[in-house]
């Protein structure tokens, strides 16, 4: 019985996580990405088919420099050359990662736990920064009765979401859902009461 | 018995001692009656002879015919918009996966023109689905997919490659093959087999005497052996049961044995089992037997898709494949491939048009072996180390399994020319190095290097050597200490000054520092970042023994770890491997990740057996772990890893620690950015004293590496319960972030310093005001 509500709980929650999956689709990867010299031609060629590299698509650089600390704060840092990087937030999901995740929501409505984590591991690999793809294994695991296994992927995705409060509030909740589920009161409402102060 | 010899006496001598007639009629009866019983026993032994000839041929089909090898697969190449891949690495990977540059439409193609690429993919059963054929276009530019488009095929936003066979798993006689089935070929190849080798193979019953009579009619006109009278049957008998000696023992028993066959098989079980004994090559120690294999040998196609010519060329080998080797003798075997087309024309196979323009191609065949057998020895070693834990032996080596690995070319080849560049330039000729390469948030193994000859197959040091890891064990000390907010800070000032310990049984311990000096108070994040010995050892033991030792253990460490202080300067044996096993919970904020080498194992046909899934396990509190890499960066800003930026653009932001055992016996440097976490031994084998720290000699192999592949930086998401304060280390106080000594750095919520001073170091007016009423 228990199970049964936990279930439906967390499917709630799978609906939250779409909303925000999908929030994030729009955006490339990191482009924190370092090429190896003489790799990067001089001039880029113009892509062959349409559609990839809009502005839109740009990939979001996350600097210390940039972080919303004041303008100061950012002259300061400018000034110190090689200082140890943070950021606010994890990765957003490319659209590829994106793509998978969806067929992976499609395979977890049919029943189909085995291959909705195939999916979500391919997810995971391209974008494993990324909060939300962490969120649905756990709902995945959940949903196959290892409970276990779900507490640890929301713990990994709430330790990528950064200062995203909805990101925040649904993996707090969605670690109350488990830790009820797993007989765990007290961690529960420790979970919920921290996406209260939210 | 008696009775009988009685009555025998008188018989024999009466036709002695009578008549001559008679006696020459019984001596013909009693031949006759010799021969009988000669010929009866004869029928008997044939009998008995073809109950045995029997029991073979049937055990033999009935049971498995084949041993094949398991097949070891590199991970799949994901092609999507924004995959981290640059042009050249891409071209590498399609020679590996054994795509031909050609014109990009022919299956198995693929055509570049700078940034630009036309791949004409095969299609591959993944075991989570088959991924379709497709006719790709794709822009690469610096080193990511700008744009991907299906131009043929079912459309997808993300498209896998057929992975790269990267190895195999051999029965003992070395035979390599790949099955097909009858109905899955196409149907010119057995058409143009028979039209060579057998025309009457649905006719006969297994032999055929017309054919041998045929045959050696024309053997003695041409005084030697140019025509085989052997049906295909015969020859599958002759390679499946029996030696290849020429004796006529050999031959009675290969025609009865083939009447045997096609007593007990259909025609199609025959040829098909025909189809994939047949010898036709050799790859090294390696035996390429079967069609199936052979045409990915020699033209790294499926063989589906081979082309009229290309199908001539196989069937003409099967005659003499070293005398018709296509790669060593063009000329033979384009004169061979050309009579197979005549024969397949005469039998009416090709129209006279197609033969000729067939006989005009040029053979076709790839540069070379589309993969060279185990070309990662030390990856395939860790790869069977975890399929031992599973599977037996004799099942690997047999059943065909297909081995779905996280091996990825592109790094294993970084990999490879980082050790095999940077060890020449470090002096000693008997160093040697191990290198591991995960990706950080996965676990997966992507290169190993066992070896500074990546090529040998010999002691894995990756996996074998078990060397003391020096200071690769102090931010595991720090991270224990740290995650005691309460207690320690990154500035906390820790004694960087001597001391001695002295043991209950008199022995006597002082630590020192690498350089030999003492710096009075140093601060906890520099303490790390400089690597020195003394405040570690000191926080150690204060913290405890058994502190920092659980916390070795909680991130995975399975050596013994001793009870005494000498381990906080890490007296403590691992192994590479081991090494990237702890260091993937640092990087990762404080998640255990189990390496793995495979993701997925499934049988001959498909079907999944086992899955290796991701794992995670928190084991150490994100936060105090943000701190630790907060430390770990400033090693490589500031500290002894700063010497990896001579090599890699400032660009990177990467984390590590470098470790240095004594008389530099091991030199080790373990690090990661925001994608890969690496980790890189060098020393010598027989544990002898070098020159070199972990910053001279372990890290130019790892910065090598860093830098030849791209990458994100390592920036971390800072976790709940940290916040950064502009603060004055040695005055241990807040201050603004305009004065020259502020340092932006993070706390654990409530552990930061609760001062604030001003840039020249006092207390703002404001405070001060406020004392000096209270005390007016």
């Amino acid at each position: 019985m228990m199970r049964v509500q936990m279930r439906a709980q967390v499917l709630r929650r799978a609906v939250v996580c779409a909303v925000l999956l999908l929030a994030g689709c729009a955006s490339g990867p990191g482009d924190g990405i370092y090429v190896p010299a003489g790799e990067r031609p001089q001039v880029p060629k113009p892509p062959l088919t349409d559609g990839a590299a809009k502005p839109a698509d740009e990939p979001q650089v996350w600097r210390k420099s940039e972080q919303p600390l004041g303008q100061k704060s950012q002259q300061k840092a400018q000034q110190q050359t090689g200082v140890p990087e943070y950021r606010e937030s994890g990765d957003q999901m490319p659209a590829a990662a994106a793509g998978l995740v969806k067929e992976a929501i499609t395979l977890m409505a049919q029943g189909n736990g085995a291959a909705a984590i195939t999916r979500l591991e391919r997810a995971q690999r391209i974008a494993p920064r990324s909060a939300a793809v962490y969120f649905k294994l756990s709902e995945v695991y959940a949903m196959t009765g290892q409970l276990g296994s779900a507490e640890q992927f929301t713990l990994k995705g709430l330790s990528l979401a950064g200062r995203d409060e909805r990101l925040q509030r649904s993996g707090w909740l969605l670690l109350a859902d488990i830790r009820r589920a797993r007989g765990n009161v007290a961690g529960a409402q420790q979970a919920e009461s921290r996406a209260a102060r939210l | 018995m008696k009775n009988t010899d009685k009555a025998r006496k008188p018989g024999r001598k009466k036709p002695a001692s009578r008549k001559q007639p008679a006696a020459a009629q019984s001596r013909r009866k009693g031949f006759w009656r010799i021969l009988l019983r000669l010929a009866l026993l004869g029928l008997v032994l044939l009998a008995g002879w073809m109950v045995y000839l029997d029991a073979q041929v049937t055990s033999r089909f009935e049971g498995r015919r084949f041993e094949v090898p398991s097949r070891v697969y590199a991970r799949p190449l994901e092609l999507y918009s924004g995959a981290p891949v640059s042009a050249a690495a891409l071209e590498q990977e399609l020679a590996l996966a054994g795509f031909h540059k050609g014109d990009g439409s022919r299956s198995g193609s693929y055509q570049r023109s700078g940034g630009r690429f036309l791949i004409s993919s095969r299609g591959f059963d993944f075991p989570d689905g088959k991924e379709p054929r497709r006719h790709l276009a794709l822009n690469i530019a610096g080193d990511q997919v700008q744009s991907l488009k299906v131009v043929k095929g079912p459309d997808s936003g993300i498209v896998r490659l057929e992975p790269a066979q990267i190895g195999g798993i051999y029965p003992a006689h070395q035979e390599d093959r790949i099955l097909v089935q009858l109905d899955k070929l196409p149907e010119l190849l057995p058409a143009a087999l028979m039209s060579v080798e057998d025309r009457r193979f649905y006719d006969h019953h297994g032999i055929a005497p017309l054919s041998i009579a045929r045959a050696m009619l024309a053997n003695i006109r041409a005084g030697g052996i140019v025509q085989g009278g052997s049906t295909l049957t015969q020859q599958l008998v002759k390679n499946f049961f029996l030696t290849r000696e020429q004796t006529l023992l050999r031959k009675g028993n290969e025609a009865l044995m083939s009447i045997l066959l096609e007593l007990h098989y259909s025609k199609s079980d025959i040829l098909e089992t025909y189809l994939n004994e047949v010898y036709l090559g050799q790859a090294g120690t390696r035996s390429i037997h079967g069609f199936g294999l052979a045409s990915q040998f020699y033209f790294a196609e499926a063989l589906e898709d081979l082309l009229p010519h290309q199908l001539a060329l196989l069937v003409g080998m099967v005659k003499g494949p070293s005398y018709y080797n296509p790669r060593r003798h063009p000329q033979r075997a384009t004169a061979r491939r050309n009579l197979v087309l005549d024969q397949m024309q005469q039998a009416g196979l090709l129209g006279e048009s197609d033969a000729q323009r067939a006989r005009s191609l040029p053979l076709g065949v790839s540069d070379k072996a589309s993969f060279s057998q185990n070309r990662y020895p030390a990856y395939i070693d860790l790869v069977r180390r975890h399929l031992a834990r599973d599977y037996k032996e004799e099942d690997l080596r047999s059943e065909g399994l297909r081995i779905f690995t996280t091996l990825n070319p592109a790094m294993q080849m970084a990999a490879e020319k980082a050790v095999t560049e940077t060890l020449p330039r470090l002096g000693d000729k008997a160093l040697e190095s191990a290198l591991v390469v995960t990706a950080k948030d996965s676990g997966e193994v992507l290169a190993l290097v066992g070896g500074r000859d990546p090529r040998y197959a010999g002691f894995n040091r990756a996996l074998d050597a078990s060397r003391q890891i020096g200071s690769l064990v102090k931010p595991f000390v720090y991270l224990a200490a740290l995650s005691q907010p309460q207690r320690y800070t990154l500035i906390t000032p820790l004694q960087d000054t001597r001391f001695t310990l002295k043991f209950e049984n008199g022995t006597v311990w002082q630590p020192k520092n690498y350089d030999g000096l003492e710096r009075g108070e140093v601060p906890l994040h520099q303490a790390l970042s400089k690597s020195y010995n003394l405040p570690v050892v000191r926080v150690g033991l204060d913290i405890g023994l058994a502190e920092v030792k659980s916390t070795l253990q909680a991130f995975g460490t399975s050596s013994a770890i001793s009870d005494y202080p000498s381990m906080l300067l890490g007296a403590v044996a691992m192994t590479p491997v081991n090494v990237a096993q702890i260091y993937q919970g640092l990087a990762t904020s404080g998640f255990n990740t189990p390496l793995r080498t495979i993701r997925e194992v499934t049988d001959a046909g498909g079907e999944r057996l086992s899955r290796y899934s991701l794992q995670v396990n928190q084991v150490a509190d994100p936060a105090a772990v943000h701190l630790l890499q907060y430390a770990m960066q400033e090693t490589m800003q500031e500290g002894t890893g700063r010497s990896a930026y001579n090599t890699v653009p400032r660009a990177l932001a990467l984390a590590g620690k470098t470790g240095t055992t004594d008389d530099g016996r091991d030199a080790w440097f373990a690090g990661f950015s925001g994608d890969l976490l690496t980790v890189v031994w060098v020393g010598r084998d027989d544990n002898g004293a070098t020159r070199l720290t972990g910053a001279s000699g372990a890290l130019p192999v790892w910065s090598n590496f860093m830098a030849q592949v791209p990458q994100n930086s390592f920036t971390p998401v800072v976790p709940d319960g940290v916040q950064y304060h502009w603060v004055n280390v040695q005055q241990q106080a807040l201050t603004d972030e305009q004065c020259e000594n502020a340092r932006l750095m993070p706390f654990i919520t409530g552990s930061e310093p609760t001062q604030t001073i001003t840039c020249a170091g006092a207390l703002p007016q404001k405070i001060r005001g406020w004392f000096e009423g209270l005390f007016q």
